[in-house]
C-alpha cells in the first residue's frame, strides 16, 4: 500500500474540503470532488441529469487531476488489497475503501477516466446486492423496463433506433441492473454507446429480458435458465479476475434468469419489431 | 544551330496510367505525369531522331503551334527531363539501353 | 505523388506491390515474423510470369525483399527483369552480401532506392537482434559501397525492447553515411499467428519516452497533440492502402493485402494477378470497410489520426476491431484513452466455474 494512499484513506484523516459533483446512478450517489472549476463544470456536463440530484452521497472520491506517477499500461487493472479495491490503467490510478466509503483518484482532465472508474465502483456495489452492469439496451414501455442484450453487432443500437416515441430509451450500451426487495429494476445511465447519447435519469421495474438477433422476420423464443445464465454472463461488465467477484457474478445472473422473463429475440431492423416487445 | 539528339535514359521507371505516362527518375527520385506533348516527345526519344524533326514532323504537324515556340518549349523540357537524369541528351545520336515498356491495359 | 494515389484509387489500380523473393534469410532477427525454411520459393521463371502481369496490371512501385533476397542465386536476374519492365525498385536487404560488384550493379540497374534494416549503432546491440556475428560491421560496409556507387540509401530503425535506446545513435550513423532514417516501433506476430515475438515490443513507459524525443520525431508538440474531431470524411474514409492500390505477395504466391495483413486472398500460381486482384472475394471484403464499419474505432476520438493497421487488427481476431498496438501508440502519443481500451477495461468471466454453479440451481425449489 502506498504512503499516498495511506494518508488519505484513514478513518482519522480530515474529510476534503474541495467543492465537488455528486453523479448519481441506479440510486446510488457517488460525490466526485475535485478542487478544479474546469473538471468539475465538466462533469457536469458529461452526466446532464444523472448530476447533483441529491446531497447524501453513499460515497466520495477525491480527485487529483495530475498524470499519474508510475503510469501503468493501457489494460485495465482492478485487484482486492485485503479491504481496499484498486483500479489502475495508463490514464489513472484509484483507491476505493467500501467501508470507509471513501476514494480517492489520480488521473488527468478527461472523462474517460472518471467514466471508467465510476463503471468499475458501481459493477462492485452492484455485485454485493445480486445486480448488475451489461452491455445492453433498455428502455421504458407503459412503466415496466426491458433489456435488449447481445454481442456487438447484435442489434442493441438497431433495437434503440426503432423505439417508437411513447417508448423511454435508456441506454443503447450500458445497462444498470440493480435487484431490490421487490425485485428487479433497470436504471439509465450515462455511459452513451454508437447513439452517443446520454442517457435517460429513469428506473422502471424489469419486465423482461431479450437476446438479440437480426432476421427476417420476429419471433420470441423461450430459453432455458442455464442458457439464459450463459448467455447473460458473456455481456455481462466484469473487471476483475477475483473469485469471490465471480462468484457474486454468478449467483447475481443465475437468480436474475430465474425470476425475470427471458426470452431469445430474433427481430426484423425495422419498426414492427417493436410490436413484439412487453 | 547544332542537333540535339534525346534518348530515354535507363535510370527510369515508367507506366502508362489512364492514358498518361508517369516516370519516376532513379536519379533523384522526382515523379512525372507527361503531358500530351510531353508524350510525343518522351516516345519518340530513341537516341536516333534529331530534336528539331520530332519538334517538326510530331508537334506542329499534331498541334496549331509555330515551329520556334515549339523548338524552345520542347528545348526547355528536354533541359528539365535532362536535369532530373531522365533523358540524355547529346549532340551525337545516342544507343538505348533498356527499352521502356509502353503497353496501357487501362486505356 | 498524392495525385498519382488518387488516380489509382479512382480507377482500382494497382499501384505499389510488395513482392517477397524468399523467406530465406542469412540472419535471424529475434523479432523477425517469417518462417525461414523454403517451402517451395516460386522459380525465376514463375517470378518473371508474374512480374509481366504486374507490369500489364499497371504496378509502378514494387519493393523486392525477403527474408533476404540476395540469398537467391538469381536475384540480379528478378531485379534485371523488373527494370526492363520500367518498374520502379526499391530493394530492401541487409547488405551483409552487399560488395563493390553488387552496389555498382544495383546502380547500373537504375534501382531507385534501397532500404537496409539497422539496429543499433552500436555492434554488440545490432548483432544480438540479428544473431549474426559481425553483421553490423559488415551491413555498414555494404551501404558504404551503395553510397560510393551513388544509390538512394534509407536505414529502417525497427525500436523494440533491445535497442529503443540507441534510436538517436542510428539517426546518426544515417547521417555519417549519407543515408536517410526512418523509425517505426512496430513488432508484427509471425504470419502463423503465433505472438511470442511480441515480448520485444518496447513496453509503455519507454514508448513515452520514444514518442516524446525531439531527437526522433520531428515534431514533438505536433505528433503528439490531441486528435482534432471526427468529422464524416474520416467516418467514410479508408482505413489504409491495402488492398486499394496496394498489395502483398509471398515466395509461394500467396496474394495478401499487405505483409502485415495475413489474410489469404488467391494464389497466383494458380489464378492471374488481374483476376485476383478484381475479383478476389477476400479483397472485395476488405475494400468494403470505412471507418464508419469498425466495431469499436468508429467511436474512438482517435479515428483521424491512428496508425491502425487493419492487418493487426486482423491478427488479433477481427479485422474491423481494434489494434491493441495501435491503441497503445495513440495513447501513449497523446495522453487521450481510445475506445479500444475502453472495450477493454472489462475482461471475460471465467466460464470454466459454470459447471460447478449448475447443480445449485438445479437443487433450488
Amino acid at each position: 500500500m502506498s504512503a499516498e494512499s495511506l494518508a488519505l484513506i484513514s478513518a482519522t484523516s480530515p474529510v476534503s474540503t474541495a467543492a465537488g459533483v455528486t453523479v448519481e446512478i441506479g440510486g446510488i450517489p457517488i460525490l466526485l470532488r475535485s478542487d478544479d472549476a474546469e473538471f468539475r463544470w465538466m462533469v457536469e456536463q458529461r452526466y446532464a441529469s444523472f448530476v447533483n440530484t441529491c446531497f447524501e452521497p453513499r460515497y466520495q472520491f477525491e480527485i487529483d487531476l495530475r498524470p499519474p506517477a508510475e503510469p501503468s499500461d493501457e489494460d485495465a487493472h482492478v485487484t482486492r488489497d485485503g479491504r481496499l479495491w484498486r483500479f489502475e490503467r495508463g490514464d489513472f490510478r484509484a483507491e476505493w475503501d467500501p467501508q470507509l466509503c471513501r476514494g480517492w483518484v489520480r488521473q488527468t482532465p478527461n472523462p474517460y477516466s472518471i467514466d471508467t472508474i465510476l463503471r468499475i465502483v458501481h459493477s462492485l456495489v452492484l455485485a454485493e446486492e445480486g445486480g448488475f452492469l451489461v452491455h445492453a439496451a433498455s428502455a421504458v414501455r407503459s412503466g415496466s423496463a426491458y433489456i435488449f442484450t447481445g454481442v456487438s453487432g447484435a442489434g442493441k443500437t438497431t433495437i434503440s433506433r426503432l423505439a417508437p416515441e411513447n417508448v423511454a430509451v435508456l441506454t443503447d450500451e450500458i445497462s444498470y441492473v440493480r435487484r431490490g426487495r421487490n425485485g428487479y429494476r433497470a436504471y439509465g445511465t450515462p455511459f452513451a454507446g454508437e447513439l452517443a447519447r446520454v442517457g435517460e435519469n429513469l428506473s422502471a421495474p424489469l419486465g423482461a429480458l431479450y437476446f438479440l438477433e437480426k432476421g427476417p422476420a420476429n419471433r420470441l423464443e423461450p430459453i432455458d435458465d442455464a442458457t439464459a445464465a450463459r448467455l447473460l454472463l458473456r455481456n455481462i461488465l466484469f473487471f476483475a479476475h477475483d473469485d469471490e467477484l465471480v462468484k457474486l457474478v454468478f449467483d447475481a445472473a443465475f437468480e436474475f434468469v430465474s425470476n425475470v422473463p427471458v426470452f431469445r429475440f430474433v427481430f426484423t431492423p425495422d419498426s414492427r419489431a417493436w410490436d413484439m416487445v412487453g | 544551330m547544332s542537333e540535339k539528339y534525346i534518348a530515354r535514359s535507363p535510370a527510369v521507371a515508367s507506366r502508362v496510367l489512364d492514358g498518361e505516362i508517369v516516370i519516376m527518375s532513379a536519379i533523384d527520385s522526382t515523379l512525372f505525369s507527361l503531358s500530351e506533348v510531353a508524350t510525343i516527345i518522351w516516345q519518340a526519344a530513341d537516341g536516333q531522331t534529331p530534336l528539331s524533326e520530332i519538334v517538326h514532323k510530331r508537334i506542329c504537324a499534331e498541334f496549331d503551334v509555330s515551329p520556334e515556340e515549339a523548338y524552345r518549349d520542347a528545348e526547355a523540357f528536354v533541359e528539365d527531363l535532362a536535369q532530373h537524369g531522365i533523358l540524355r541528351v547529346s549532340s551525337k545520336p545516342l544507343e538505348i539501353d533498356i527499352p521502356v515498356v509502353l503497353e496501357d491495359s487501362w486505356a | 505523388m498524392q495525385d498519382l494515389n488518387r488516380k489509382a484509387l479512382r480507377l482500382g489500380i494497382p499501384l505499389s506491390v510488395h513482392l517477397d523473393v524468399t523467406y530465406r534469410c542469412n540472419e535471424r532477427c529475434e523479432h523477425c515474423y517469417l518462417d525461414h525454411d523454403d517451402h517451395g520459393e516460386m522459380t525465376t521463371g514463375e517470378i518473371r510470369g508474374l512480374l509481366d502481369q504486374l507490369a500489364e496490371a499497371g504496378v509502378f512501385f514494387l519493393t523486392l525483399s525477403g527474408g533476404e533476397p540476395l540469398v537467391r542465386r538469381d536475384c540480379f536476374e528478378i531485379i534485371r527483369y523488373a527494370r526492363s519492365l520500367g518498374f520502379n525498385v526499391k530493394f530492401k536487404t541487409n547488405a551483409v552480401m552487399i560488395r563493390e560488384r553488387e552496389a555498382r550493379r544495383l546502380r547500373a540497374l537504375g534501382v531507385e532506392q534501397v532500404q537496409i534494416s539497422v539496429y543499433s549503432h552500436r555492434p554488440e546491440v545490432h548483432d544480438e537482434i540479428t544473431k549474426l556475428p559481425g553483421s553490423l560491421k559488415r551491413t555498414v560496409a555494404g551501404i558504404r559501397l551503395l553510397k560510393a556507387a551513388g544509390l538512394k540509401v534509407t536505414l529502417a530503425n525497427v525500436l523494440m525492447r533491445a535497442n529503443f535506446e540507441d534510436g538517436e545513435g542510428v539517426r546518426l550513423l544515417a547521417a555519417e553515411l549519407g543515408a536517410h532514417y526512418t523509425v517505426d516501433p512496430t513488432v508484427t506476430p509471425m504470419m502463423d499467428g503465433n505472438t511470442s515475438v511480441l515480448r520485444h515490443r518496447i513496453p509503455a513507459g519507454s514508448l513515452r519516452t520514444v514518442f516524446h524525443d525531439p531527437n526522433l520525431v520531428e515534431d514533438v508538440e505536433s505528433f503528439c497533440a490531441p486528435p482534432a474531431p471526427v468529422d464524416d470524411d474520416i467516418r467514410e474514409g479508408l482505413p489504409c492502402s491495402a488492398g486499394h492500390t496496394a498489395c502483398y505477395i509471398s515466395p509461394y504466391g500467396d496474394l495478401y493485402p499487405c505483409v502485415q495483413f495475413p489474410f489469404r486472398c488467391g494464389s497466383v500460381r494458380r489464378e492471374r494477378f488481374l483476376d485476383l486482384w478484381q475479383n478476389s472475394p477476400q479483397l472485395a471484403e476488405v475494400r468494403s470497410i470505412r471507418g464508419k464499419d469498425l466495431t469499436t474505432c468508429s467511436s474512438c476520438s482517435h479515428l483521424g489520426t491512428c496508425t491502425r493497421c487493419p492487418g493487426l487488427a486482423y491478427m488479433e481476431g477481427d479485422m474491423r476491431g481494434p489494434s491493441s498496438a495501435d491503441c497503445e501508440k495513440s495513447f501513449v502519443r497523446t495522453g487521450i484513452v481510445t475506445a479500444g481500451m475502453i472495450a477493454r477495461e472489462t475482461t471475460a468471466i471465467p466460464m470454466a466455474g459454470l459447471v460447478q454453479i449448475k447443480p445449485l440451481i438445479q437443487a433450488s425449489p
